[in-house]
């Protein structure tokens, strides 16, 4: 009854008043919609069992594609030392040294449709030490080469962090020492995480999963209401157990908490996870290891506007950034639940809860669908035209003009209940 | 020309003033105001703000009619001008008042109270004691805090004098050209650097208003045995010209041109700054003129010389009057132009009234007007609605633009030079745009950049000029500094835009500057037409820049290559030697897969026949070798590289030469005796 009066007091005029509650007299009860959702995991978990992976090297692009593994810490060790051995000789030989570094630029990344994701072709250019422009990145190259063959020896993880701070002096900034860092992960042919190289933690996950973490079981609806952080290396999490018929990908942390203080996950029985924004290496891994180990199928709610797209594509196929790993990054298969640009009309969400899109914003927009991953779903080239044309934009915030909880409530019931994904 | 006749304008009168607040009835009546009542009461709008920017305006004004002068006759201008300040009493004695000392203190302003003074000895003895303090800490002694002028609201007064070497004035038009408002010889479509006409007159208002003192006159045209003097003022209210002296006098040296004195308040000390930079910026726009100004104080340490020498003979082209184009008139004008023409009949107004319309033109132009009109219809019967069904026919048909001909820009060369002789920058290029129209009158944009130099602050300096003229103030809202800061992307040009000395010069020539505001100090940035060219006019200069400043930072890499790369050896080879020697260690304990070329390197390692030291050593020469081979390549590339020369000018010793000039509105033929 309070939220009732809530939402009232945040109605404005009659019509607008007696919209949310016709939408909430639509729910069905929950019990019809966990058949619905159940239908949902059988059919993703058939789905995943049919379709078998396919790897790069069966199909026969025609240009060559480079791929990243996770390695051993033996074998990166031993491939840094050759690497090291071979710019010995040729020091020693009075040729200075040059590294072959892969290309991480846009032209050199290529959307595979039959992947799904984006791979990274096999451009790459030099970066010889005698040269202005490239003696301070073959530098630092060299650097981070001998820090992470200390790594390998001791057998430690440490973070970006602490890598930037072993040579603050000739690393400046840590976005600097961040960039070779992808370029070693690059030409050492392995993945980040095999670097033991880690990111601070920033993602969060909550509800119906056990898993165990370097050893410790832990119990993901037992975590309050913050959740448990997404451990930043991978290897130390295992026995991924689960009762949940969906993951449920947030863009935002606002909109995360809402829905875990509600246990939502009580309700609907599912996994909620969010990487605060922009997705961090370990929750990607996190996202695909959970998709891949409990088959669940992934929907996400993002905001209605080309950076809530974006950071879908980056979950779904992968970041220009890292797209050397992209195989083991990315999450097939997620479905856009909302908030779609179609639903402010939908759900009626009051214009002063809409935002005006920029000129960046509105060309974001058109250049994202000029992009592979989005043309090749109608369904979200038909959303994104739409939003270029009404030029509107909104968050997930925007459904709390409703009352607070009207998201939980209402908003997302209703969607599970229609089916209402793309 | 009638102006005002607001309810609103003071008493009618400035001699019946009377004490009593004005009578309800008096506003009944209806009054009219002459045009020079009008100006002094707006006096703004010319810019007569306040006394400073009066000081400004009189100079500014009395210059730029210098220059125009000089040029209608194609003489390179020679122009001083003197602001002489004149003391109270000084002011006093010349207008004949006895110096009054002050009896009751208490009236004046900056009168001190008792406990005033009384809270400012306690400051100072307070300050005074914070310094011994610190003399005998033998801290920095900083210089003594000048105490705060007793701020003084006393007016200062200031003589202004202008002398040039133009065409001079008819003895018997002087007094009407400056004691008469809106009567000028400048009317008329064509590029003019006068604001409004008004010039000096608006500069007697000012010193009527303020100095009561008249204004003097002394000129003399070419081939005149004598030369004119003249003194007068003006009747605000009836807009007549007062004169006290006008006669002929001796002129033994034949010497021609105008000197203008004039008296007026002032303000040197805020506005010394504008004043010397609008001479300076006049200087850039026009090198080919010679500039003096001198500012005489009564304490000769203050006294301020500023010479701009000539630094080329080549003078624009006088601009052209040009008719005007049909897009551009208003009902009004075409009445004005119907009851100025001397053409008998529509077909040939239309013809030879306006640019662009040929003759087969208009008599398809009146075969569209209708079928009241006919092309022998005389034009002076035509009624009020027909010219409203012209003026529509004007707006909706189509004309080809007008040409800029008429214009007469400063030209590449003479900005160019302007801007090397006044700012001596490190690098400069200059662009000058074709003519382009709007609102049927055509313009011409010119832009010149410059990098470094002296007096010159970092990051953008923007110099604005509308025909010719610089334009001090509201800067921030003009279409030039606006694209400047806001539509080029300096970096894209290798230049830093905070950090770099940049000069950026345009210069906009047109029949009609579209100004904004009432000042007219600054063109809007909403005309797209003028805010491209400008922005073009400035990428050109930026383009041209680029490939000089491509080559400099060539050079300088050239010199700093090494040093810049034998900065990383040391963290490059330790780097490496730190891995080497890790592995040698597991490896002299493992002994596992040695490959001999790299078994045998490790070996070394260990034995410490390869240290750090090697590969540093090996590297650093590698290093010396491709810095060696780069030079070289370099130096083939760019070969015996020299710096474009700039013509340079040297003004002739003797320039006396008899000859007889021929006019034409383009040029000036001399015939040489």
């Amino acid at each position: 009854m309070a939220d009732k009066k809530k939402r009232r007091r945040a109605a404005t005029d009659s019509d607008s008043e007696s919209d949310p509650l016709q939408f909430k007299s639509k729910l069905k009860p929950d019990s019809t919609i966990l058949q619905t959702l159940k239908a949902l995991k059988s059919s993703a978990a058939t789905s995943s069992a049919a379709g078998k992976p396919v790897a790069l090297s069966d199909l026969n692009l025609p240009t060559a594609c480079r791929e990243v593994s996770d390695l051993p810490l033996t074998s990166v060790q031993s491939s840094i030392e050759s690497v090291a051995l071979s710019l010995a000789h040729s020091i020693l030989s009075g040729n200075g040294f040059s590294f072959s570094v892969p290309s991480r630029a846009a032209a050199n990344q290529l959307y595979v449709p039959e992947l799904d994701r984006i791979v990274l072709k096999d451009k790459s250019s030099a970066r010889p030490f005698a040269n202005v422009s490239s003696v301070r990145k073959a530098t630092i190259t060299t650097r981070i080469i001998q820090l992470i063959h200390q790594l390998c020896l001791k057998n430690i993880h440490v973070t970006k962090r602490d890598l930037f701070y072993t040579d603050v002096k000739l690393f400046q900034d840590q976005s600097q020492s961040d960039a070779i860092l992808d370029d070693v992960s690059c030409i050492l042919g392995c993945t980040r995480s095999s670097l033991n190289v880690v990111a601070a933690e920033k993602g969060v996950v909550v509800g119906r999963l056990i898993f165990s973490d370097n050893g410790d079981m832990i119990d993901c609806t037992k975590m309050g209401i913050g959740g448990k952080a997404i451990p930043p290396n991978i290897d130390r999490v295992g026995d991924m157990q689960s009762d949940a018929l969906f993951i449920l990908l947030v863009e935002k942390d606002a909109a995360y908490m809402r829905l875990a203080e509600d246990r939502f996950y009580n309700r609907f029985p599912c996994i909620i996870v969010t990487a605060k924004g922009q997705p961090d290496v370990a929750t990607r891994l996190f996202l695909r290891k959970m998709k891949m180990e409990l088959k669940l199928p992934v929907l996400a709610l993002v905001d209605s506007d080309p950076y809530g797209l974006k950071i879908l594509s980056v979950y779904g196929c992968g970041s220009k950034n890292m797209s050397y790993d992209s195989a083991n990054l990315t999450t097939p298969d997620i479905k856009w639940l909302g908030v779609r640009p179609s639903d402010l009309d939908k759900y009626k969400i009051p214009e002063q809860c809409r935002l005006p899109m920029t000129e960046q914003d509105i060309k974001t927009g058109k250049d994202l669908l000029e992009e592979d991953f989005v043309k090749k779903n109608p369904g979200w080239v038909e959303e994104l035209n739409l939003m270029v044309k009404s030029k509107q934009k909104a968050e997930i915030q925007a459904l709390s003009s409703f009352g607070f909880q009207y998201l939980t409530e209402v908003y997302l019931p209703l969607k599970l209940q229609q089916k209402d994904w793309l | 020309m009638e102006i005002g006749g607001s309810s609103e304008s003071p008493p009618e009168t400035k001699k019946s003033k009377s004490k009593t607040p004005r009578k309800s009835k008096d506003a009944q009546l209806l009054k009219q105001k002459s045009p020079a009542e009008f100006f002094a009461d707006n006096k703004n709008i010319a810019g007569f703000d306040n006394p400073g920017k009066c000081l400004y305006t009189t100079v500014r004004e009395l210059v730029e009619n210098a220059l125009d002068s000089a040029e209608s006759i194609s003489e390179l201008p020679v122009i001083e001008i003197t602001i002489e300040e004149i003391g109270r009493s000084k002011f006093n004695s010349m207008i004949g008042l006895a110096d009054y000392e002050r009896v009751d203190a208490e009236l004046y302003d900056d009168f001190e109270t008792a406990k005033a003074r009384e809270k400012r000895l306690a400051k100072e003895a307070r300050l005074q004691e914070i310094q011994a303090k610190n003399a005998a800490l033998g801290k920095k002694a900083k210089a003594p805090t000048s105490m705060k002028s007793i701020k003084s609201r006393e007016a200062s007064y200031y003589r202004v004098t202008c002398k040039d070497n133009g065409r001079g004035m008819p003895h018997d038009d002087i007094p009407n050209m400056f004691g008469r408002v809106l009567s000028g010889t400048k009317y008329g479509l064509k590029q003019t650097r006068g604001k409004f006409g008004l010039g000096a007159k608006m500069a007697l208002i000012w010193s009527k208003m303020s100095t009561g003192l008249p204004i003097e006159i002394l000129s003399s045209m070419k081939g005149q045995n004598y030369s004119s003097f003249c003194r007068l003022d003006i009747d605000i209210n009836k807009n007549i010209p007062h004169i006290h002296v006008h006669e002929k006098r001796e002129n033994e040296e034949r010497w021609h041109g105008a000197e203008i004195q004039i008296v007026i308040e002032g303000n040197w000390t805020t506005y010394r700054s504008k004043i010397l930079h609008y001479m300076r910026q006049m200087a850039v726009i026009t090198p080919y003129a010679q500039f003096l100004f001198k500012f005489l104080s009564e304490s000769p340490d203050k006294n301020v010389t500023v010479r701009f020498a000539r630094r080329t003979d080549v003078m624009p082209p006088a601009p052209l009057e040009t008719k005007y184009h049909p897009s551009a008139v208003d009902l009004l004008l075409i009445k004005r132009l119907i009851a100025e023409t001397s053409k008998q009949n529509l077909l040939q107004f239309l013809q030879h009234e306006f640019v662009n319309v040929g003759k087969s033109h208009a008599e398809r132009l009146i075969g569209e007007m209708g079928p009241d009109f006919g092309p022998k219809m005389p034009v002076k019967s035509l009624t009020s609605q027909q010219i409203v069904r012209i003026h529509q026919l004007f707006r909706q048909a189509k004309f080809d633009d007008p040409s800029g001909d008429c214009l007469s820009p400063a030209g590449e060369y003479n900005l160019r030079l302007g801007i090397i002789k006044e700012l001596h920058p490190d690098m400069v290029a200059t662009h000058s745009g074709s003519a382009q129209v709007f609102e049927g009158h055509p313009f011409i944009v010119e832009a010149g950049l410059s990098l470094g130099g002296k007096d010159v602050k970092q990051g953008l300096n923007i110099f604005r000029f509308a025909n010719r003229i610089p334009l001090l103030f509201e800067q921030g809202a003009d279409v030039v500094t606006r694209t400047a800061v806001k539509r080029i992307n300096w970096n894209s040009y290798k230049i830093n835009q905070t950090q770099d000395k940049i000069g950026v010069f345009v210069s906009i020539v047109s029949t009609k500057i579209p100004f904004k505001g009432t000042g007219k100090e600054y063109i809007g940035d909403d005309i797209s037409e003028i805010s491209s060219a400008v922005k073009t006019a400035i990428q050109q200069c930026c383009v041209q820049l680029k490939s000089k400043i491509v080559k400099r930072i060539q050079a300088r890499e050239q010199q700093e290559r090494k040093r810049s790369l034998n900065k990383y050896i040391p963290n490059a080879t330790g780097a490496i030697y730190e891995i080497l020697k890790e592995m040698s260690r597991s490896h002299a304990s493992k002994k596992r897969r040695s490959e001999d070329k790299d078994a045998e390197l490790l070996k070394q390692v260990s034995d410490k026949i390869v240290t750090e030291e090697t590969l540093r050593e090996k590297l650093a020469q590698h290093v010396e070798q491709v810095d060696y081979e780069m030079a070289l390549e370099y130096a083939t590339q760019t070969g015996v590289n020299e710096e474009p020369r700039e013509d340079i000018y040297i003004p002739p010793l003797v320039a006396e030469y008899n000859f007889t000039e021929f006019h034409s509105p383009v040029f000036v033929f001399r015939l040489v005796h």
